[in-house]
Formats: C-alpha cells, structure tokens, sequence
C-alpha cells in the first residue's frame, strides 16, 4: 500500500462530518437521492425485497425482546401476520404449509384464539427454514415473543388479578411475619 | 447504544476528532467492548421519515483505533450498520442510509461499504444494506 493511499484508509477512518450546512443543500441533496434511489428501486427482486422485510421482522422482534412494551396490542399475533404477509399472497397458503385450517389460522392472527404450542413448534420450523438463505435468526425467537408478551401483560394487569388471587394465597405456618 | 448524557464528559475533541457536545440534541450512539465502558466510536444520526433516509451527520473512531498501530478493526463499519439497522427497522425494503465523506475519501467508502453515489452524497440501500447489517453486525 502507498503512503497516499495509507493517508487516505487513516482519514476515511478517524471519520465523517455529513451535516448539512444550509437547507438549500439538503434540499437538494433529498431530491436527488430520491430520484436516484426510485431509478434503483426499479430494479430490485422480489427475494431482495423478502430478504429486506424479513430482515426487518427479525430486528422488530429483537427490539422487543430487548425493551419491554406495556400495551394492549397482540404483539405475537402482529409478529405472525407480518411474517406471513411477506411470504405469501394468500393466507391460506401459509395454513396449507404448516397443515392448519385457514380458519384456526385467522384466529390466532385476530387473537380470538391462543396459539397451540404445536402451531408455534411449526412457526419455528417454517422459520428455519426460509430464514437459511436470508440471515441469521434464531428460532426460538418465536417462543420467546409469546412468553415475552404473556409475562409483560400479566405483570401489566397486576390490579385486575391481583386482589382475588392474593386473597386466596395463606399461610397455615408462621413463614411471615 | 445510545450516548448517555454522562458520556459526553469522556468524549474528548482530542480523542473523538470533532466537538460531540453540539450532537447532544441528536440521536448519538456509542460502540463499546461487551462489559466495558469504553467508547471505541460514535455515530451520530438523523432519522427523515418522509425519504425513508436515515442521515449519518457525524461518525468518527477514536484517536488509538486509525491508522497502523490501532487495536481494533471495523469499528466504523460497525457505527454504519448500526445505523443501517436502524433505518431497516423503520423502512423495510426502503430503507436508506447516507452520508457525505470529503471527495479525497470517499473512493474508499464506496469500495468498503459498497456504497452508491449521487454528487456528494453516498448511500446504502436494498440489497446492500442488507448485506452489510450481516456482515457487521455483532452484538
């Protein structure tokens, strides 16, 4: 390597100033970029799409493993959905696939049914499956977004189950005081 | 991870090349060895939902990671795909990162990251960006 080209490696490396100076230069700068970005876009394939919204899956879920959310969405069932959607263009096909009805299929997906452990066991092959040619993801994933979301809405809904359990929970012994 | 506002007393000019006191009001994130509090590297970045654009404003290594005797290699490939996972996570299959380099380096960010250029402005997007996230990409 030359020294010039070792001068440039040490000053790409210590790093980058990218902020726009005026907004006349950012203005130009996303008009162009666009431009050029929906040219590209024309061209990309169906699979380079599925690997990048799988992608996205994969990092959704991961961030809500990581931070605890607190709400009444049906986080495994949105996960599902997506997943499927991305896949396939029918729903039904999916249900084929993992050899459920499309009816069991679309109440797990609406939360009107709880998911059975052998449908998850599926979810997870499935997963391996497709996921082997797009990235990493692990598929115990699927497992853990469900007892995620059981643990954080039970421990969410504390003031509704809370009062009757707890009354129903005595000690014969002197264990407290 | 994010930068806490406690950081910002360790993060010197002298160390980090640029004043990242006037990144405080931005998204800023660190790199750090697993259990350790030292800062190896930071991004700082800005989110442009309306372009499906995540925009690197400020990225830099610190002072004893550039040039032959630095300890550790990636860290700035490391700083971009985390931003590009940032910007997949919020814009799927649009999802874009840029960043304007100075013209003297920026051969080597096209050839390293493979990245596209549009004037000034170099981009990273589908099918790259997915690439580069698996590649860099190490908790």
């Amino acid at each position: 390597m030359t020294k010039k080209q070792n001068l440039i490696n040490d000053e790409s490396e210590y790093g980058v100033d990218s902020r726009y100076k005026t907004s006349k230069e950012r203005e130009h700068d996303a008009v162009n970029l666009m431009q050029a970005r929906l040219e590209r876009m024309k061209n990309l394939t169906k699979e380079q799409i599925l690997r990048a919204k799988l992608l996205q899956l994969t990092l959704k879920m991961e961030s809500y493993l990581k931070d605890p959310v607190y709400d009444h969405q049906n986080h495994f069932a949105d996960f599902l959905q997506t997943y499927i959607d991305a896949i396939y263009s029918k729903r039904s096909e999916f249900a084929k696939d993992i050899n459920v009805t499309p009816v069991f299929l679309s109440q797990v997906i609406n939360s009107h049914r709880e998911p059975k452990e052998e449908f998850i066991l599926k979810l997870m092959i499935h997963s391996e499956k497709v996921f082997k040619h797009v990235g990493s993801f692990q598929k115990k994933t699927w497992l853990q977004i469900y007892f995620h979301e059981k643990l954080c809405d039970t421990m969410a809904s504390q003031d509704t189950w809370k009062p009757e359990i707890d009354k129903q929970v005595t000690f014969t012994a002197s264990i407290v005081k | 991870m994010p930068v806490e506002n406690k950081d910002y007393k360790s993060i010197s000019k002298t160390r980090y090349f640029f004043d990242w006191k006037e990144e405080r009001k931005e998204e800023v994130f660190k790199v750090v060895l697993k259990g350790q509090n030292d800062i190896l590297g930071l991004v700082s970045i800005e989110r442009i939902p309306t372009e499906w654009r995540v925009h690197i404003r400020l990225l830099t290594v610190s002072k004893e990671h550039v040039g032959n005797g630095k300890v550790f290699e990636n860290i700035a490939g490391n700083l971009i795909a985390y931003a590009a996972k940032i910007a997949v996570a919020d814009f799927g299959a649009l999802a874009c990162v840029s960043l304007r380099p100075k013209s003297s380096i920026a051969q080597h960010y096209i050839k390293k990251y493979n990245m596209n250029v549009t004037g000034t402005t170099l981009s990273i997007e589908v099918p790259e960006i997915v690439d580069l996230i698996n590649q860099y990409d190490h908790d």
